[in-house]
């Protein structure tokens, strides 16, 4: 799909943007409709940077900017994922003129439901990349020695790592997913940082790791490097919150903009963990 | 449970195959022969109860303790997830809901199920005082067709075994699918979609086998069905012990209710208790 050029022939004067905010981490949400001045080729960051300069909610209230979060501007980042009209996507490549021609009454932002809300649009999600650690999504090459060149990788295995690699860590395959659920935890009082980060790292480790990380295990154990660790990397999906967790509904694959064929990994990992599991109890 | 939860999760996963799914399979296929006549159906059920004694082993075993490990986790499964077909509504995601749906129905109705028909429990005092006066242990392995044909006489049971069957088979033909990703069976997406339509041809084929038995069951004549039932009875009768023929006695329809005017023989159980002459001919 290209971008339209051509507004709606009968496009707005102004539209309505309906924004579920929240003042900081645990507090309650609230929904505050903002009037943006139509303009052509508008996305969702920009109607956010007309909000910020106004300032000011249609009922005339002056209110804190709303805060969101946006990085690359081209959907390769994935700062700037949240919900516009209940759908989880990036910002960035929301465009008004198509939204309104769906949703024709105005535009509806809310921030991820999966992650815990850091203020208004922008949500922490730190038990993405906790979970990116747990499977090992990397390639040890770091060492004393110059261990030489690595193995050489196939086109056609290059093929299939490709789409695998071109994951931003956005999170709309965990957002979508009925069995990624939300956690949140809330520091107790006299609680040091490292104590409340060991705590947290706990919980997300026991929790889920989401079709994201499963893929990266893939792509990692697909590696001519990588496979070295491939156990490791087994051994972690079937830890608790491991691949057993996942219940097929395939939103994942549905809702990824990169379009990654998520679904194929975990069934990828599916078989390399039944394998795995297969001989550790028979091999050792 | 938290450290082994991968083998867990798995043995749910293959118990829902093998025995539940498997045995579900044979039951539904057993269950219409009685289609063909209720001499057939009569003859397999008595090639089950052959096992005599060890039956209940077989039955505990194989079936109630494997179906009640993939309910007890199931439901311990739906609790862990958080249905959101309102906001994506893609079939896989409705068929996810379907499945935790469909297994709750199932999970009630086998429980329903298992007690009208057969009382939970084998002991001669509690089927007397508890199962029978509540409308349970209704069928009757020696009397199968009869009996089987007057537990669903009426038309809202038959509804409630419709609905609870066809959750069954749904739950066992989208959990085909969905295992086959779970173990890495089928992989890429046209792999996938091939086991899908595979699912689908299973579905349907166990749907009309099931819903089949249960037409079939509710045709039968009860009274012409009972007199063939018990002559295979009663030709079964020279090979087996006074024991044996004692301890069958709760599988037998001895209560008639049809013709509650003649004395039940229940007091004597091992003397020639059901001749064809007590039954009222028509």
């Amino acid at each position: 799909m290209t971008a339209s050029h051509q507004s709606p022939a009968d496009a707005p004067r102004t539209f309505d943007v309906r924004v579920l905010r929240q003042d900081g981490p645990g507090g309650a949400s609230y929904w505050e409709r903002h009037r943006v001045p139509y303009e052509h080729d508008m996305n969702v960051i920009s109607v956010l940077q007309r909000i910020a300069a106004q300032s000011r909610s249609v009922e005339g209230d002056e209110v804190a900017p709303v805060a969101w979060e946006c990085c690359c501007l081209e959907e390769v980042c994935g700062s700037c994922t949240m919900l516009v009209n209940g759908k989880v996507r990036q910002a960035c490549t929301a465009l008004v003129d198509r939204l309104l021609v769906d949703e024709p009454e105005g535009i509806e932002l809310r921030p991820m439901g999966k992650f815990p809300v850091v203020r208004d649009l922008v949500v922490e999600r730190q038990r993405m990349f906790r979970a990116l650690e747990k499977v090992r999504a990397w390639i040890d090459v770091d060492g004393y020695y110059d261990a030489g060149p690595g193995p050489r990788q196939s086109p056609e295995d290059q093929e299939v790592a490709y789409p695998l690699s071109q994951c931003m860590s956005c999170g709309c395959c965990l957002e979508a997913c009925p069995q990624y659920t939300k956690v949140e935890l809330t520091r107790d009082p006299g609680e040091s940082d490292a104590d409340f980060q060991a705590r947290q790292d706990q919980t997300y480790d026991s929790a889920f790791v989401g079709a994201h990380a499963i893929s990266q295990a893939v792509l990692f154990n697909s590696h001519p490097t990588g496979t070295y660790n491939a156990g490791k990397r087994l051994d972690a999906l079937t830890q608790e919150g491991g691949i057993q967790i996942c219940g097929n509904a395939q939103n994942c694959v549905a809702v990824c903009p990169k379009e990654i064929p998520l679904t194929t990994s975990i069934a990828k990992a599916g078989r390399q963990t039944t394998w795995h599991q297969l001989k550790k109890w028979f091999d050792q | 449970m938290t450290r082994n939860e991968f083998i867990i999760r798995r043995l749910h996963s293959l118990s829902g195959l093998v025995p539940v799914g498997a045995y579900m399979t044979v039951h539904l296929l057993t269950n219409a022969s009685v289609l063909d006549s209720p001499a057939t159906f009569q003859r397999n059920v008595n090639q089950i109860h052959s096992l005599g004694s060890v039956l209940w082993v077989v039955e505990w075993l194989f079936i109630f303790l494997p179906l009640l490990f993939h309910a007890v986790l199931g439901v311990v499964i739906i609790r862990g997830g958080l249905p959101n077909v309102s906001s994506y509504p893609l079939s896989g995601n409705v068929r996810y809901s379907l499945q935790r749906a469909s297994g709750m129905v199932a999970f009630f109705f086998i429980m329903w199920h298992v007690f009208h028909m057969h009382g939970w429990f084998h002991f001669d005092g509690y089927l007397k005082s508890v199962a029978e006066p509540l409308g349970g242990a209704q069928f009757k392995p020696y009397n199968a067709a009869s009996s089987a044909a007057q537990a669903l006489r009426s038309g809202a049971v038959q509804v409630l075994y419709a609905i609870g069957v066809l959750s069954c088979v749904f739950h066992l033909a989208n959990g085909i699918w969905t295992m086959g990703i779970t173990w890495g069976v089928w992989v890429s997406p046209a792999a996938q979609r091939r086991a899908n339509y595979a699912s689908i041809v299973f579905g349907v084929a166990m749907s009309i086998v099931g819903l089949g038995a249960l037409n079939g069951m509710s045709r039968v004549d009860v009274e012409k069905a009972r007199q063939i039932e018990d002559q295979i009875y009663d030709s079964l009768k020279g090979s087996k012990t006074p024991e044996e023929l004692e301890r069958d006695q709760h599988k037998r329809d001895l209560h008639r209710t049809a013709d509650a005017e003649h004395p039940t023989a229940e007091e004597s159980p091992t003397a020639d208790l059901v001749l064809p002459d007590t039954v009222p001919r028509r």
